[in-house]
């Protein structure tokens, strides 16, 4: 079976102004794909090609088998989007925007369910304008999955949130992760992405500078792990070259020494038998590996919140 | 659907919520109403010309605001775009704001009917389905031209601006705040570009005249082009969000949806009929409303009189007429007239006029111009309070069109009957009045004036052609020679009879005009109606008389011809020193009158004592055919010289009381008699309920002494008390 998201050579233009260079990636069926990037990177002009909201300059894009451009109003009845920024009339309440919305598909779940399942159902009669950021955006969430889709357009779903609703909104798309729902996701949190995705691609700059499930894409941008051992007494004299270890510092007291290693394991073993020949006891061993944001930003050259 | 009724449902839930619109299309609408009605005065029908103001301007509100800049705002605020990522069209979107915005402005009108009904004593309409539709109409016309303003802008603030460059000039200037008809021409003209004011015409028609849409069928045409094209042109443009933006060449499409009405505006700034109509709706407000005039005595018409009485008046029509004690006006919610001391007779008729005709000589071209001089001896006739006459021998085209004017309200002259060209011989008589025109002037006029059918088959087609037309009678003169050359031969008396047989045939009345007892027997004997002139130069045989009496032939002996042509040949300007005629009559008629007979060159001893010698004649045989019981009715023929339009008929009755005739019989045939004889006795004549309210109120008593009719206190109209100095300029 075809992936549910095949994009091929996407480019798209604004007059002179080139969004997407070229962009390459499928989803799977039943896979939380990612799209991380900064501002301007390109990640909702690409969401909005897919859900049939913009035209492309250029290149091929299948979703459900169709193509957003010419089988529009199929495609839009089988997905669920999340716009960036959902607003919706102050006076309308929000059981009349689900009733009205669900008014449009043709099939539909049950309204009620899907507001208690987005802890809405208290808030049914009350007007858009007088909800808070989280509801209004759980409210959004709500409205995407009115038509039971399989195939969800998520678009930083997360961003102006408060930490608390981020989470709630977290754990809604970890629950819809798990029914095997196909979901691309944009967002510029690489905690949201590394937490929620099997597989990410950076853009930057109209392109995907690197694709893969983020512990891959950590790996491939730098495998050099920071290792920090804290000792009891101050280490004296020379230290020797432990296997792998690069650029061996020691902090002025000199009771912590830290080491940068392409294999850690390697190089711990041989310093903690070094400790252990001069009867010295560590006191505490860090090893910091590099995150998706070490790796973004080594990526890219530069970093996701400016 | 499913889609158009949740969308629709939706709507109706938002704007019931929002208090803005609830007010600008409720409230809104409702104080203004208040504020004309307070303002203006007025109850009745005429408080409906402001429920038409007050209607065009919700929709006004309803449409470019309610429709426009809602559409504007969903689109600037991004809620479109959510709409933009579900399986829906702009089809849908555009047809439920179209038809929630519609029903949500039908309560509107029901609130102000229902108001104006109860509180203002204003009637339903009778044409409630045209109303009904007129509204929708003008609802959606006006929504589909705020969705087209609201498409061609790209953002809040333009389509601010654009909005209200269409929503005042429309609200001002179409007739919706300020009535049409007290604006300049120009603004008028103006006005006819622009929707608005067709909604405002067409409200009034249908309030004021029962006029239905067919009545407005290119306006009704034009709302629902607009309409339609609004509606998918605004589909075409249509866009889900700020960020897509409108090509300037797309823009255009906005003269689309103008089309019609620059289409409408082009063709009225060309004829012009708006002003006319402007002023008819104007003259319904002033005609509309009540006042009792009270206390006074009352001819009735039919030679009844009501020595202390009072009449209602009620939108134009005698509502009441009550004998004795008045009731209080308050009570009746009728304004006040005080009558005591005076005398309230029917608008006098006068069966007998030539409105081309200047009556005196002018100084001034436009004196002799059909196109000026009609309407002024109309106004003064008005004024001298004659309120209806029957034209004759006047130019054809010119005095139809001045009967519809009057008719409609655009002009204010008495009510015209036209009898149409004179049915005469070739050279006739009735063209002597032409002789002094410049010759192109009388080659065009002579066909609009006279008719000289040569064979009977003629004769037939001209008078079928002239019903046609839209004439209420026909005349012909049957009056011989004088023998000096001055007055032609007779016509044939097989065409004279040719005409009245086919007349008649048409259901039309003939006047013949005569000039001796032959001519007068030979009318009666041809089926004539009525008898202009009678005669004055021998007198009327008995068993004449016992005919025409067993016929019902009408009498009109026009003394004031007889006797001006005796003034004029005598160079007597006493006829100018008359008050009434000072008043109604141009001063540079009066001038170049008074100036002409001082000249001395009319002056002519002969034919002086010849018409001294007439009017002595016409007296007798006046007499006689009164004492016969044959049925008077007055004409002047005002138009000739020193028989001025207007002042004439009240010399006219004069006349008829120095000769012998009761002042009752006399009014009774400038009233009652007169409209019987102009077939109008169920609409004008006398003093009855369900009658036109046309009035004049004299100062004394003219039963005792006719000059008294001159001392106008008052003229009422169609139920409107006329501001007579305002008739006509005073030059």
């Amino acid at each position: 079976m075809d992936n549910p998201i095949q994009v091929e050579g996407l480019r798209k233009n604004y007059g002179q102004v080139v969004a997407l260079r070229g962009v390459d990636f499928e989803v799977r069926a039943g896979e939380v794909f990612g799209l991380l990037g900064p501002n301007g990177a390109g990640k909702t002009t690409t969401v909005e090609i897919l859900e049939g909201l913009r035209s492309r300059s250029g290149g091929r894009v299948s979703v459900l088998g169709c193509d957003p451009e010419v089988q529009t109003k199929a495609l839009k009845d089988r997905i669920g989007v999340c716009l960036q920024a959902t607003r919706l009339q102050d006076k309308i309440k929000v059981r009349e925007a689900m009733e009205l919305f669900a008014a449009l598909y043709t099939r539909t779940v049950d309204c009620d369910q899907l507001l208690k399942r987005l802890q809405l159902w208290e808030k049914r009669e009350a007007q858009y304008a007088t909800l808070s950021g989280g509801q209004k955006q759980r409210l959004a969430l709500a409205l995407a999955l009115l038509n039971d889709p399989q195939t969800l357009f998520l678009d930083e779903p997360s961003t102006g949130l408060d930490p608390q609703a981020r989470l709630e909104i977290r754990d809604l798309v970890l629950d819809l992760r798990r029914e095997q729902r196909t979901i691309l996701l944009t967002t510029h949190y690489i905690e949201e992405a590394e937490k929620l995705c099997d597989r990410v691609a950076i853009v930057d700059e109209g392109r995907i500078i690197a694709m893969g499930t983020p512990r891959e894409i950590q790996d491939r941008a730098a495998g050099e792990s920071t290792i920090e051992i804290e000792c009891e007494a101050p280490l004296e004299g020379e230290l020797p070259a432990w296997r792998d270890a690069d650029k061996v510092t020691l902090d002025a007291r000199r009771t912590r020494v830290s080491v940068v290693s392409r294999r850690p394991a390697r190089s711990i073993v041989d310093m903690l038998k070094w400790l252990d020949e001069k009867g010295i006891e560590p006191v505490d061993i860090r090893i910091k590996r590099p995150s998706l944001e070490d790796a973004f930003i080594e990526l890219t050259g530069k970093s996701l919140r400016e | 659907m499913k889609v158009y009724l949740a969308l629709f449902k939706s709507n109706m839930l938002l704007t019931l919520r929002d208090r803005s619109v609830l007010f600008f299309n409720y409230g809104f609408p409702l104080i203004f109403f208040f504020a004309f009605a307070g303002l203006f005065g007025g109850a009745g029908n005429g408080i409906s010309y402001f429920v038409g103001m007050v209607l065009t301007m919700g929709i006004l509100g309803n449409g470019l605001w309610g429709a426009g800049m809602r559409a504007v705002q969903d689109r600037e605020a991004n809620i479109l775009r959510r709409f933009k990522v579900t399986p829906i069209s702009p089809v849908p979107i555009l047809t439920a704001a179209m038809v929630s915005g519609w029903l949500l402005y039908l309560p509107v009108v029901i609130l102000l009917l229902v108001v104006a009904h109860f509180a203002y004593a204003m009637p339903v309409p009778r044409q409630w389905f045209s109303l009904l539709i007129m509204v929708s109409l003008g609802v959606c016309a006006m929504r589909a031209i705020g969705l087209i303003l609201a498409a061609v802008t790209n953002t809040m603030q333009e389509a601010m601006i654009l909005t209200q460059l269409f929503y005042l000039p429309m609200l001002i200037l179409s007739g919706a705040t300020v009535p049409s008809a007290m604006l300049p021409k120009w603004v008028q003209t103006l006005a006819e570009f622009m929707p608005a004011s067709y909604l405002v015409t067409g409200f009034q028609g249908i309030f004021f005249r029962n006029q239905s849409i067919l009545d407005h069928g290119p306006a009704v045409g034009a709302l629902l082009i607009t309409m339609l094209v609004g509606t998918f042109v605004a589909a075409k443009l249509f866009r889900w969000e700020k960020e897509e933006k409108i090509g300037p060449r797309n823009k255009l499409w906005v003269l689309a949806v103008l089309a019609p009405f620059l289409l409408m505006g082009g063709y009225r700034a060309y004829t012009r009929e708006q002003l006319g109509q402007n002023q008819g709706f104007y003259r319904d407000l002033q005609r509309s409303g009540a006042f009792l005039i009270r206390g006074a005595r009352i001819f009735v018409g039919d030679g009844k009189v009501i020595e202390s009485g009072s009449v209602l008046v009620r939108d134009g029509k005698i509502a009441e007429v009550y004998e004795g004690p008045a009731p209080e006006p308050d009570a009746l919610k009728a304004e006040l007239v005080e009558g005591a001391g005076k005398t309230l007779l029917p608008g006098l008729i006068d069966v007998h006029v030539h409105l081309a005709a200047p009556g005196g000589v002018s100084s001034d071209n436009a004196d002799y111009q059909p196109a000026q001089s009609m309407p002024r001896a109309a106004a003064a006739l008005l004024y001298s309070g004659v309120t209806a006459a029957r034209s004759v021998g006047d130019p054809e085209e010119g005095v139809l069109k001045l009967r519809a004017e009057i008719a409609s309200g655009a002009k204010l002259g008495a009510q015209l009957f036209v009898s149409g060209p004179l049915f005469t011989s070739d050279p006739a008589h009735g063209t002597e009045l032409l002789a002094n025109l410049p010759p192109t002037v009388r080659t065009a006029l002579t066909p609009q004036m006279v008719r000289a059918p040569k064979t009977p088959e003629d004769a037939r087609r001209q008078v079928r052609a002239l019903k046609k037309a839209g004439v209420d009678g026909f005349a012909a003169i049957l009056e011989d020679g004088w023998g000096d050359g001055e007055v032609p031969d007779r016509q044939d008396l097989l065409l004279a009879r040719t005409v009245t047989e086919e007349a008649r045939a048409q259901g039309l009345p003939s006047a013949i005009h005569t000039g001796n007892a032959l001519d007068v027997a030979d009318a009666v004997e041809i089926g004539a109606a009525s008898i202009e002139g009678g005669s004055w130069r021998d007198p009327l045989p008995d068993t004449l008389l016992d005919r025409m009496a067993s016929q019902g032939v009408y009498y009109d002996p026009m003394l004031s011809v007889t006797e001006a042509y005796a003034r004029f040949y005598k160079g007597d300007a006493e006829a100018l020193g008359n008050s009434l005629v000072q008043q109604a009559v141009a001063p540079r008629v009066l001038n170049a009158t008074r100036g002409m007979l001082a000249s001395g060159k009319a002056a002519d001893a002969a034919k002086a004592a010849l018409f001294d010698q007439a009017l002595g004649q016409a007296r007798a045989n006046l007499l006689r055919v009164w004492s016969a019981g044959i049925p008077l009715a007055v004409g002047t023929g005002a138009g000739y010289p020193l028989v001025f339009h207007g002042p004439s008929l009240h010399r006219e009755l004069q006349l008829w009381v120095q000769a012998g005739i009761p002042a009752p019989v006399a009014l009774q045939a400038a009233t009652a008699n007169a409209a019987k004889l102009l077939r109008a006795g169920n609409r004008i004549g006398s003093i009855r309920k369900g009658l036109d309210a046309d009035f004049l109120l004299v100062d004394g008593n003219p039963l005792e002494d006719i000059a008294a009719t001159e001392r106008i206190s008052l003229v009422v109209y169609k139920g409107e008390r006329l501001r007579r100095a305002a008739l006509f300029d005073r030059k």
